[in-house]
């Protein structure tokens, strides 16, 4: 095989590599904001259940948690739909995982406003909504973005866990490629595709920053 | 937003639509990464023993064959789960239940050798005791050799098992030295030896005798039946045997042959 057809090959996988990632970053982000506020919530037990969730989808690895999403619901209930839908397990996996980092990050953001802002919005007359959404977010989106920018450049290099449930997404290509032409060159382009990924990521990650720096 | 989650839905609808084509589709579960059985071949497509074997007996079926590549690692659960109707790639049936699984007639002997470099000293088994041994994770080497297996008293004399997740990785560690030799199945090893040459060896003798086959969910007897008749056929007329030798397979573990 040449090198010119490993690449083509490769990219087959890529497609799905990006449908991971791009499909997990648009449910995980707004769940994430859910989860967070869930989390900080007044009522005891909304914020312990959630706590809870949290710290098991934090505390087990993402591996096991794809097998637990897909393969669960067959053992326990005879639901076969997500063995059939690989992507959809994978998103669903994928989304609960990465909404809970988010939601930590989303909570640091959140609880660092001074309580001083929600006076000033509560005298000038400002409701709790829209002091949270036209005061309060504005500014933590601003300040999590360095660390939202961290687990997305992680989410590029964990879409690879997808070979657990044997989608074919890039690396696993690459991995049958490499046993059986017995080289190390697909890893190379794997590397060279991943970094090329995270590239693009980290660069439009610093524009947004630059775009939201507006009080410098 | 609106049309986005449109396009989103279509497509899935179109994917769902796709899979109800006309005609018996037989989908085959294969490891991906088990030369000179099941592999990506150089055009991308995946082919190997098993897999040409396993076209050859769909065509007298009249069936559509469908390769399905998953993790060996867990391919009895996917196998319970439908998403395909066989494990065909090299599987050694000895270590599957009878009970819970309809297993076909076993179609080749599956020695397994100990792989070794020239230099490392290791001339019979009893050499091995105190090396370090390599395996793939799962393969049915890690499992006769791990304990509870039928070899777990050799494997415990080994200095180290050391697992590795596929014997492309475990081959490098044994040319780079980490390690001194390779439990694997014989047709994987003539394969490796094929193509790395002199250097590397088999011990003579196999540490364990075992059989390939394939393996079908207890429900579809009926399906494993019309497989193993239609392999049948293709024993009688050579196919079987001439096929080893294009993969490069030692036709003295045909046992259908004999």
């Amino acid at each position: 095989m040449t090198l010119t057809a490993m690449i083509v090959k490769m990219s087959e996988g890529l497609g799905r590599t990006c449908a991971i990632f791009f499909l997990t970053l648009l449910f995980s982000l707004p769940l994430g904001l859910l989860v967070a506020l869930m989390r900080m919530s007044k009522n005891r037990v909304v914020s312990a259940i959630t706590s809870a969730c949290i710290s098991i989808l934090r505390g087990t690895p993402l591996m096991l948690q794809l097998i637990a999403v897909a393969y669960g619901p067959f053992y326990l209930f005879g639901y076969t739909l997500l063995v059939k839908e690989k992507l959809l397990a994978i998103i669903i996996a994928f989304s609960l995982n990465y909404a809970a980092y988010f939601a930590e990050i989303y909570r640091g953001g959140i609880e660092s406003m001074p309580v001083g802002q929600y006076e000033a919005a509560h005298v000038l007359g400002y409701s709790k909504g829209q002091t949270f959404m036209r005061i309060i977010l504005p500014q933590v989106v601003k300040r999590i973005l360095p660390s939202v920018t961290n687990e997305v450049i992680t989410l590029v290099k964990d879409t690879s866990m997808a070979f657990t449930l044997a989608y074919m997404e890039m690396f696993s290509i690459g991995k049958q490629i490499a046993n059986s032409q017995s080289s190390f060159l697909p890893f190379v382009i794997a590397g060279v595709f991943y970094y090329l990924m995270n590239s693009i990521v980290a660069f439009a990650m610093s524009r947004c920053e630059k775009a939201l720096s507006y009080y410098r | 937003m609106k049309k986005l989650l449109a396009a989103i839905l279509v497509m899935m609808f179109a994917l769902i639509a796709c899979a109800g084509a006309e005609g018996t589709v037989f989908r085959m579960g294969i490891d991906a990464e088990y030369p000179p059985y099941s592999y990506m071949g150089d055009d991308g497509s995946y082919t190997g023993y098993d897999v040409e074997m396993c076209a050859k007996v769909c065509e007298i079926l009249g069936w559509t064959q469908e390769v399905v590549p998953i993790n060996w690692d867990t391919k009895l659960i996917q196998l319970d789960a439908e998403e395909m109707d066989c494990i065909w790639s090299g599987l050694t049936i000895d270590v599957i239940d009878p009970e819970a699984y309809t297993i076909s007639m076993a179609y080749s002997d599956n020695s397994q050798m100990i792989l070794t470099k020239k230099g490392s000293g290791i001339e019979k088994l009893d050499d091995v005791s105190g090396k370090r041994v390599g395996v793939q994770l799962g393969t049915s080497a890690d499992i006769l050799l791990s304990d509870g297996g039928d070899a777990a008293e050799f494997g415990a004399s080994f200095g180290e098992l050391v697992r590795y997740e596929n014997y492309n990785i475990a081959f490098t560690e044994l040319m780079a030295g980490a390690i001194d030799a390779l439990a694997i199945d014989i047709g994987v090893a003539n394969g490796k030896i094929a193509e790395y040459g002199e250097d590397y060896y088999c011990v003579a003798e196999p540490f364990a005798a075992e059989k390939y086959g394939i393996c079908f969910r207890k429900a579809d007897a009926e399906m494993c039946k019309q497989v193993e008749d239609a392999f049948m056929q293709l024993v009688e007329d050579g196919t079987y045997v001439s096929l080893a030798e294009k993969y490069g397979l030692d036709t003295a573990n045909l046992c259908l042959a004999k």
